[in-house]
């Protein structure tokens, strides 16, 4: 089926090393792991969702005519959670997830409609404190999962809104301002705002806004050019981020980006990306939303972010000096009445935390050669009765030894 | 973030070629020659790797983040909207999109189309958004060439095509009946590149849109 496809060990394990790192970094900072269903039923997502995001979704009637629908993001469901189940729940409570999400456009070049997601919500803390521990957590997730190289842009959608406000245009301009935004269509801006008779700071900033990035500096030399108090309080408090992340240890990798084009209906403050090394786009997202839990009933600000874990999977194994594979450490073949003591080897190196692999026959030592290679093991043990075994490790000559001198060898990682 | 500092663009084979070559080596990007690019098709010359596509491939290497940067006509990119950021207007390559009827047909204004209008274009996506936009019902034939064959020996009503000085329509016997939009090379840029590699993309972005607004 288009969009959908199979992971075979050399990528299945990497995805589930990273999403297990990225969980533990998330645990670590005190986010409790939550799982929602894969099914949510339409009347939930269609609170939470936009229209080309709802568009977008695999739907289906249940039994009992239900409209419901596959989930294609994981935030919606924990707001449900966190205004449901959880409302008797002391805020703020810090959230985790991980799991697919499905959309039924495959997107033109990826060929994806089956992606992964690991995310982070941080649901009634409001400021600029809550703000830095999210996106410093995003960072230490990307550091944990094992990207050496990133950087985290941060943004703020007050900053475009209050734009907005305060630019004189007529509606349908503005609509039309909007929609080139959101397609990042500079050209078609351009023209809008040059066949408009009425030049105002605003006008300039709309042209200029996508290209402030960089340093401190960009937030004063924005700060000259704005004349709104909405932006002016999102330059502040972008200003307070900035710091907040310096002491957490990240201004090396922090950059602001007042240009920064997201959703902007969903979010309500401070927004980042992530992008790692040679990816033509971003690997982590992320932002304040705090409009999104009043729909649910229970207001409150809230924040997160989620991490694409198939592109930090395919990250990792396309870099220079992609991760290891665990590797198996022992393949015990046995012969005769050797079944036995290649059980207990096999359950002591277990114990000692290797990967061993008990054959399911007899085999002579031809054969178990043959076997040993088509496993693919460091080692060969070769049982054939009780006293003693057959130890073959990679590129190394056979040796006869009894099975717990060859399990304390291999446990001490001696050869 | 990237470890080479060398900044990629790729630019269209076909009409767009000379006139792309020529705003490189205006702005003082690149100097080079259609047939040395011809026959490498890969160049790197002063800091810059030029990547020579066929014309609807280049929003594909500028998305993926093969190219930083892209330069490929308006009307590739109605057809393959993508999430690359449409940077400048680079003024050459002007065309127009038109809907062209047999000149013996009736058709004119909407109010003369048959209730479902039978076209035969290589922009099925923009033909059918257009329709939608006018309340039209459409049948879209997707052609690869000749569409101007089409109308002629029966096929469809009319077409969708892409015309620069209108001649071949004429020369087919056929007439503008709408416009659905006008074409001119642009500048594209991935999302990544701009953010990940700000000062060495943005300074040849600058020296373009320089050389753009200097002809005007």
């Amino acid at each position: 089926m288009p969009g959908f496809r199979d992971l075979l060990p050399a990528e299945a394990e990497v995805l589930r090393e990273a999403q297990e790192s990225l969980l533990a970094e998330m645990r670590r900072w005190g986010y409790r792991h939550v799982i929602t269903p894969l099914v949510e039923g339409m009347d939930v997502l269609q609170l939470g969702l936009g229209g080309e995001q709802r568009r977008r979704l695999f739907k289906f009637a249940d039994g009992r005519g239900e409209v419901v629908a596959l989930v294609g993001e994981r935030t919606v469901p924990v707001a449900r959670l966190v205004a449901g189940k959880l409302r008797a729940a002391p805020l703020p409570l810090r959230l985790c997830y991980s799991g697919p999400v499905l959309s039924t456009d495959a997107g033109r070049f990826q060929q994806r409609r089956e992606t992964y997601q690991v995310g982070a919500e941080l649901i009634g803390a409001p400021g600029p404190v809550a703000d830095a521990e999210v996106i410093a957590l995003a960072a230490r997730c990307l550091e944990a999962a094992g990207i050496r190289r990133y950087q985290v842009d941060v943004g703020h959608a007050e900053f475009f809104h209050g734009i907005m406000d305060a630019v004189k245009l007529p509606a349908e301009v503005k609509a039309a301002v909007r929609a080139a935004l959101a397609a990042r269509d500079f050209v078609a801006l351009e023209a809008l705002l040059e066949r408009t008779p009425l030049r105002s700071a605003e006008h300039e900033l709309l042209l200029r806004f996508p290209a402030l990035r960089g340093g401190p500096e960009i937030l004063e030399a924005a700060g000259g050019l704005v004349r709104n108090r909405r932006s002016e309080l999102a330059l502040a408090e972008l200003g307070q981020v900035r710091e907040l992340l310096v002491t957490h240890g990240l201004g090396g990798v922090v950059n602001l980006d007042l240009g920064a084009l997201r959703d902007f209906d969903y979010y309500t403050g401070v927004i980042f990306e992530g992008y790692g090394p040679e990816l033509g786009r971003p690997v982590a997202q992320g932002g304040r939303y705090d409009g999104l839990l009043a729909r649910f009933g229970r207001p409150a600000p809230a924040t997160g972010f989620m991490v694409q874990l198939d592109l930090v999977a395919e990250m990792l194994t396309h870099a220079s000096r992609p991760p290891a594979l665990p590797r198996l450490d022992a393949a015990i073949a046995w012969s005769g009445d050797g079944l036995g003591t290649a059980l207990r080897l096999g359950a002591t190196l277990r114990l000692f935390g290797m990967r061993a692999v008990v054959d399911t026959e007899s085999r002579g030592s031809g054969e178990a050669r043959a076997w040993w290679h088509a496993v693919g093991a460091v080692n060969l043990i070769h049982c054939r009765g009780e006293s003693t075994v057959s130890w073959t490790p990679r590129g190394s000559r056979m040796r006869r030894l009894p099975p717990e001198q060859v399990a304390g060898r291999l446990a001490a990682g001696l050869s | 973030m990237k470890t080479h500092q060398r900044v990629s663009i790729a630019i269209p084979t076909g009409a767009l070629l000379s006139g792309a070559l020529k705003v490189l080596a205006r702005a003082g990007v690149a100097r080079l020659n259609a047939g040395e690019l011809g026959r490498q098709l890969l160049v790197d010359r002063s800091g810059l790797r030029v990547i020579l596509v066929r014309p609807a491939d280049v929003p594909a290497y500028v998305d993926h983040g093969a190219a930083d940067l892209g330069i490929v006509g308006k009307d590739i990119l109605w057809e393959t909207p993508g999430s690359h950021y449409e940077l400048v207007d680079l003024r050459f390559g002007g065309c127009r999109l038109v809907l062209a009827v047999p000149d013996a047909s009736r058709l004119d204004g909407p109010e003369t189309w048959p209730p479902l209008f039978r076209v035969a274009t290589k922009y099925p996506h923009t033909a059918a958004m257009w329709f939608e936009a006018q309340g039209h019902a459409a049948e879209l034939v997707r052609l690869h060439g000749s569409v101007e064959l089409a109308p002629q020996v029966g096929l469809v009503d009319g077409i969708v095509d892409l015309t620069a000085t209108g001649r071949t329509l004429s020369e087919n016997g056929l007439r503008i009946a709408a416009v659905l939009g006008e074409s001119t090379a642009r500048l594209i840029a991935n999302q990544a590149s701009l953010k990940t590699r700000t000062d060495a993309v943005q300074s040849v972005v600058s020296r373009l849109r320089e050389a753009v607004n200097d002809a005007r």
